[in-house]
């Protein structure tokens, strides 16, 4: 405490920011619904929270939040605060992000801008890279083996830790909760999509990753700093748009300390949490349990970035993998068990992904349900994972941007894919007893619905396992969060943000999915906006050293022999 | 003639290109290299930083590695003799402890001069040392 302390007696105005968040938190948390665990929603969406201060839920079903919808003036401070924040803050970004040129009318589903910028993004560097997804997949698993390592070069992780810390950040409940709730929303269809932008995203993950490592900073002591609050304001500087870089590389920072508390915090609690409490005996499904269970969330990720038990977190960042293997392997019995539906299962995923469905607006809307929620998975195009593989040892750049295109596949093509044919072939969408969940965007819950109606037992174990991947999220997220904090407000501002980030991680056990969901998502989509229009003016320079790299490693010259032979 | 013979000055370093005009200007101060403490702080780690989690990084190599680099950037033979001085922290209570605790005569500090926005959020290390400090302080104008 003694750290906190200096670090508000330096800086009045740490103290000041720090006291107007958890003033904004505490209020948020005092307007926001315990968890409707009577599986009814609350609806309220960025664009039209309405500060429903009285605590009085709107329960009815998801159409409640029709532009209808009347408008309460509340009364409370937490009330006026939450409605100006929904009106000065969620809207406007919004309606900026979420503008669709009135694309419902002529395409017949809206195509928000932000999911139309990164489907183009992630086209664009896949051609412009020339099919680095695919041509380097095998040199990338070489790399990942440690083939090429050489303990010399500066950085602070081989290039197997560096992967594998990023992977503990994107492997959440993005991948289980999300995808249902895709599946539930989008239909089947929607898993087509979800591996086309998991393909695709790998090439968008290379670009920014060795944009990373090409800015990051060795600092004096050895230890490195990159991601794209450094690439787009060194990067753009190089280019002679220093001023635009230094604003890009600013908002970014702002967005992905947001994005922690959101996407990277309350979004895995609340999510994971409905899957775990789905598995209590009726007599202990209370509301005095949330509290418990943020409680005890809050708790354990605070020993690791407060109290600096390292062994927990890195134990929890090691466990990842193994979960990972655990995960697939029970969807991958899930899917043998059932293998004479599986033909079925395919032409339903192929009929839905290419014809016209009423439901959400057609192949369109499918599209955008898949690619939404491919990207919330997977970062790619994001930047956010560009911070872990900075630190990579390593003294060539791309092939750093080469590991971590496995990301994207083994996240999204891999592990997404898994639960989107097991909800698929569970038939969990068409169960009556499942619409509640799809409504309140309880995918988690969905999908531990789909398991149980295999093997009884099933759920018990994807409890253990989204409560490992959550948590593995937010430590993992809390570091890209603190490192933004100190770029912009010094040093002095990790602890209070480290502070800032367990009361989120307790506060997001009592917030409803829906609205979580939708703040998570707006802040995921920020980043991703500001970062994609910074890597694609940066493109022409990756373009120039993996041309490089890969004439090199053609002709052998990057061979560990060759190498040291040379040098 | 040196204007402080046999005292001590501490110069902070940050490894900006501020830094090596600061250590001349002790050089023009004292009467010997042996009474400059040149001073890097190193930010604390966060906890969840792969380097710590994966143990590929500690404060031991982190220091050792600070002090070669002080003793690489200074390594002229005009400077030779000066006293490499590594500390963990916050630079600005760091600085001044470091003082204090080597009585320091004089500290010599450059600063970087942000105005607007990034002097409100960021602050200033050369602003704090003044204030804060116990001995006589010369910030050096960019």
């Amino acid at each position: 405490m003694l750290r906190a302390k200096r670090a508000l007696t330096n800086h009045p105005l740490m103290a000041i920011f720090g006291g107007l968040l958890i003033v904004s938190l505490v209020a948020a948390s005092v307007m926001a619904e315990p968890s409707p665990q009577d599986g009814k929603a609350e609806t309220q969406t960025p664009s039209d929270s309405d500060g429903d201060s009285d605590g009085d839920a709107k329960t009815a079903d998801g159409d409640a939040k029709a532009e209808g919808d009347e408008e309460k003036e509340p009364t409370s401070f937490a009330g006026k605060l939450d409605k100006a924040f929904g009106d000065w803050v969620v809207k406007p970004l919004t309606s900026v992000l979420f503008y669709d040129f009135g694309s419902a009318s002529w395409l017949g589903a809206s195509v928000p801008l932000v999911v139309a910028w990164l489907a183009a993004g992630a086209v664009f560097f896949t051609v412009r890279m020339l099919f680095i997804n695919f041509r380097a997949f095998w040199h990338a698993i070489r790399l990942t083996k440690g083939d090429y390592d050489d303990p010399s070069e500066p950085g602070e992780v081989s290039h197997f830790q560096a992967l594998a810390s990023a992977l503990s950040a994107t492997v959440g409940l993005g991948n289980i909760a999300g995808v249902a709730i895709a599946i539930g929303t989008g239909g089947p269809g929607a898993v087509i999509w979800i591996a086309v932008v998991g393909l695709l995203g790998m090439s968008m993950k290379f670009v920014e990753c060795s944009l990373g490592q090409m800015y990051r900073k060795v600092l004096p002591d050895g230890t490195v700093s990159g991601g794209p609050m450094h690439y787009l304001k060194d990067g753009l500087a190089n280019m002679g748009m220093a001023g635009f870089g230094k604003v890009l590389a600013f908002v970014f920072a702002v967005f992905c300390i947001l994005a922690s508390l959101g996407g990277g915090n309350t979004f895995q609690v609340v999510q994971a949490k409905g899957a775990v409490f789905q598995q209590l005996p009726e007599s202990m499904q209370k509301p005095y349990m949330d509290y418990v269970y943020g409680g005890l969330m809050a708790f354990f990720v605070g020993i690791v970035i407060i109290g600096g038990i390292k062994r927990i977190g890195a134990a929890a960042g090691k466990i990842v993998p193994l979960m990972c293997g655990l995960y697939v392997t029970i969807c991958l019995y899930i899917i043998f068990a059932n293998i004479g539906q599986v033909g079925g299962a395919f032409k339903e995923i192929w009929d839905g992904a290419f014809t016209q469905s009423a439901a959400v607006g057609g192949l369109i809307g499918t599209l955008v349900i898949g690619i939404q929620r491919a990207v919330f998975s997977n970062e790619a195009g994001v930047g956010s994972a560009s911070i872990a593989h900075s630190a990579a040892r390593t003294d060539e750049p791309i092939s750093e941007g080469i590991v971590a295109l496995l990301e994207p596949f083994i996240d999204t093509v891999v592990i997404c894919t898994m639960t989107a044919l097991v909800i698929v072939l569970t038939d969990a969408c068409n169960v009556d007893a499942n619409q509640e969940f799809i409504k309140a965007k309880e995918g988690a819950s969905l999908t531990a619905a789909a398991w149980k109606s295999q093997v009884w037992w099933f759920p018990y174990i994807l409890a253990v396992a989204v409560t490992l991947f959550a948590y593995s999220t937010l430590i993992s997220w809390s570091y890209y969060g603190e490192r933004c904090s100190v770029l912009l407000f010094g040093q002095g501002a990790s602890i209070i943000y480290r502070v800032i980030f367990v009361i989120c991680a307790f506060l997001g056990a009592l917030l409803g999915p829906s609205n979580v969901l939708d703040f998570s998502d707006l802040m995921i989509f920020c980043m991703a906006f500001v970062n994609v229009m910074g890597i694609a003016l940066l493109s022409g320079q990756v373009k120039r050293r993996l041309d490089d790299y890969w004439s090199r490693y053609k002709k052998g010259e990057l061979e560990p022999d060759v190498k040291y032979n040379n040098s | 003639m040196a204007w402080l013979p046999k005292k001590t000055v501490v110069v902070p370093i940050d490894f900006s290109d501020r830094s090596m005009p600061a250590m001349e200007t002790a050089l023009e101060l004292v009467d010997s290299p042996s009474s400059i403490h040149a001073i890097y702080v190193m930010a604390e780690l966060s906890e969840v930083d792969p380097g710590v989690l994966y143990g590929g990084i500690d404060d031991g190599e982190r220091t050792q590695n600070s002090v070669d680099s002080l003793n690489k950037t200074f390594g002229d033979a005009k400077f030779a003799g000066f006293k490499p001085v590594v500390r963990l922290g916050d630079p600005g209570n760091e600085i001044v402890d470091y003082a204090k605790q080597a009585n320091a005569d004089l500290i010599v500090i450059p600063s970087h001069g942000r105005t607007g926005l990034e002097h409100l959020l960021l602050g200033s290390v050369a602003e704090r040392v003044a204030r804060l400090a116990k001995c006589p302080v010369l910030v050096l104008r960019g």
